[in-house]
């Protein structure tokens, strides 16, 4: 047998058919191409069914390829949403228990490093193969952080709810985690690692806490000091500008 | 000429990768041969578009992949096996090579029939409905290659394509890759001499990010010919000569600019 025949025979079906062509005795007709047939009926067999979010998410995006891309997203991958849950849970149940916001102090924390991991390298085992792909990285990467930003955001808001907090905190924390989900994205374009873009939107997001208590004396002045609504925004749209050029289509011919 | 390369450099810190290569390659097997740490991986990784040169000039399927719009269709018609085949555990192999098939914006209409096809050809049929972590290296392998081919790729990128393949396999591979070179582009990137003397009808040896060697395999099986270089068959001797000569004269070359 040559290693051609057995790449053919590998396929027990389409054994079947041409065994069973050739026991009833001109059952096939011989013009029929039985290999055409097999490769049909396998792609029949074989095809994969998208799920409702896929068959959305096809539908808004206009194409299959970064709908399939967007539902392989690390971070929107059952057992990460499932501890993103966790953690607001956690949250909103030590706000309503003390009264410290811890809410809208995590969230920005969590949805940051949803963001980071949304990003490919050291996280997507086949981040190299979809980097030669014809659908643009940078738009699987847009993509992705769009979902991750309004899961957690959506995710957010309802353990913001449940845990009672004020108005104020309960939606003082929405703008600050835009800049961090944007400084975390940054952070990891620019270094090509999530887990640094992880570290950067943790720490920057500790770090600004911290200063704001240290300012204002209270754990909270960095969610509800509409002073730094604009400072937020700024500096998200710098860190976007970074992402931006960090996924900038790389020169071919110079 | 389907991929045109005019002194193409790739550098990463102090060290190149790739210096200076410079190569046409038209419809048929190309093979790349060269030692570890040659620059093999990095000119076919600029070849796929993966990887920006740092200087030169680079031209595939006629098209420049600098502008968005030519780099897409490239891309349209490529198919890249990279060296370390990253995929997911929890994918089926039908899934794995569908999912690439969308992201090389195939019509969704025509992905399943080629899906199909492609599992097909590469042998794993058998196993189009079994996850990933299941597979052994080889059929790990042979699912790279299925995606790789399944968009009928007029330019064909193999990085180590035979790498865990058994020898049944290969000779079967190197029948699929004749095949393939009869209406593509295909460059294989190899370290196993028997697999260029096998499939490619041309071949480029690298050592040192450079080009020391392009011709046909006969060709380079004339370089060995009476220079005792070391090997068991007539390629390997042909290989072992060009490489000694070529770190013979990288020697002769230093020395003369610290003299």
């Amino acid at each position: 047998m040559t290693g051609e025949g057995m790449y053919r025979e590998a396929a027990p079906s389409r054994d079947g058919g041409n065994g069973a062509a050739a026991d009833g005795g001109g059952v096939c007709p011989s013009d029929v191409d039985l290999s055409r047939v097999w490769t049909g009926v396998a792609a029949e067999v074989w095809r994969r069914r998208p799920g409702p979010a896929e068959r959305l998410a096809a539908r808004l995006t206009g194409s299959a390829g970064l709908a399939r891309a967007l539902v392989t997203t690390p971070s929107l991958l059952l057992g990460w949403v499932i501890a993103t849950v966790v953690v607001l849970g956690a949250g909103a149940a030590a706000t309503r228990g003390t009264g410290t916001p811890y809410v809208a102090l995590f969230a920005p924390a969590v949805a940051g490093a949803g963001i980071a991991y949304a990003y490919g390298p050291g996280i997507d085992p086949a981040w190299e193969l979809s980097r030669s792909m014809a659908v643009s990285d940078r738009m699987v990467l847009l993509v992705r952080a769009l979902a991750v930003f309004g899961l957690n955001a959506a995710a957010g808001l309802a353990a913001a709810a449940a845990s009672g907090a004020a108005a104020a905190v309960t939606f003082g924390w929405l703008v600050p985690m835009t800049a961090v989900c944007a400084l975390a994205l940054a952070a990891a374009t620019l270094s090509r690692s999530a887990n640094v873009g992880v570290a950067a939107g943790m720490s920057g997001w500790a770090i600004t806490v911290l200063a704001g208590q240290t300012a204002a004396g209270r754990l909270t002045a960095a969610i509800t000091g509409s002073v730094l609504v604009l400072p937020y925004l700024a500096f998200a749209a710098c860190c976007g500008a970074v992402a931006w050029y960090a996924t900038r289509i790389p020169g071919g011919a110079r | 000429m389907n991929v045109e390369l005019s002194d193409l450099t790739r550098r990463f810190g102090r060290t190149y990768a790739v210096a200076g290569v410079s190569l046409q390659v038209g419809p048929g097997v190309f093979g790349l041969l060269g030692p570890n740490g040659a620059g093999k991986t990095s000119l076919l990784r600029m070849m796929a578009t993966v990887l920006p040169p740092t200087s030169g000039r680079l031209r595939l399927l006629g098209r420049d992949p600098g502008s968005v719009g030519p780099r897409r269709e490239i891309r349209r018609r490529l198919g890249y096996l990279p060296q370390n085949l990253g995929y997911y555990p929890g994918f089926t192999v039908a899934e794995f090579v569908e999912y690439f098939a969308l992201l090389k914006d195939m019509p969704p209409g025509r992905v399943p029939r080629a899906v199909a096809a492609a599992i097909e050809q590469v042998g794993l049929g058998a196993k189009a409905r079994a996850k990933l972590r299941t597979l052994s290296g080889g059929m790990l392998r042979r699912a790279g290659i299925a995606q790789a081919i399944v968009n009928d790729p007029q330019l064909l990128l193999l990085d180590e394509p035979t790498a865990g393949l058994d020898p049944e396999q290969r000779v079967a591979f190197r029948a699929m890759l004749r095949g393939l070179g009869e209406r593509a582009t295909v460059v294989v990137s190899t370290h196993l001499v028997e697999d260029v003397g096998a499939a490619c009808t041309e071949v480029a040896l690298m050592a040192a990010g450079k080009v020391v060697f392009h011709g046909t395999p006969g060709e380079l099986i004339a370089c060995g010919e009476g220079s005792g270089a070391a090997g068991d068959a007539p390629l390997e001797r042909g290989y072992s000569a060009v490489l000694a000569a070529s770190r013979s004269a990288a020697a002769r070359s230093a020395t003369e600019t610290r003299a």
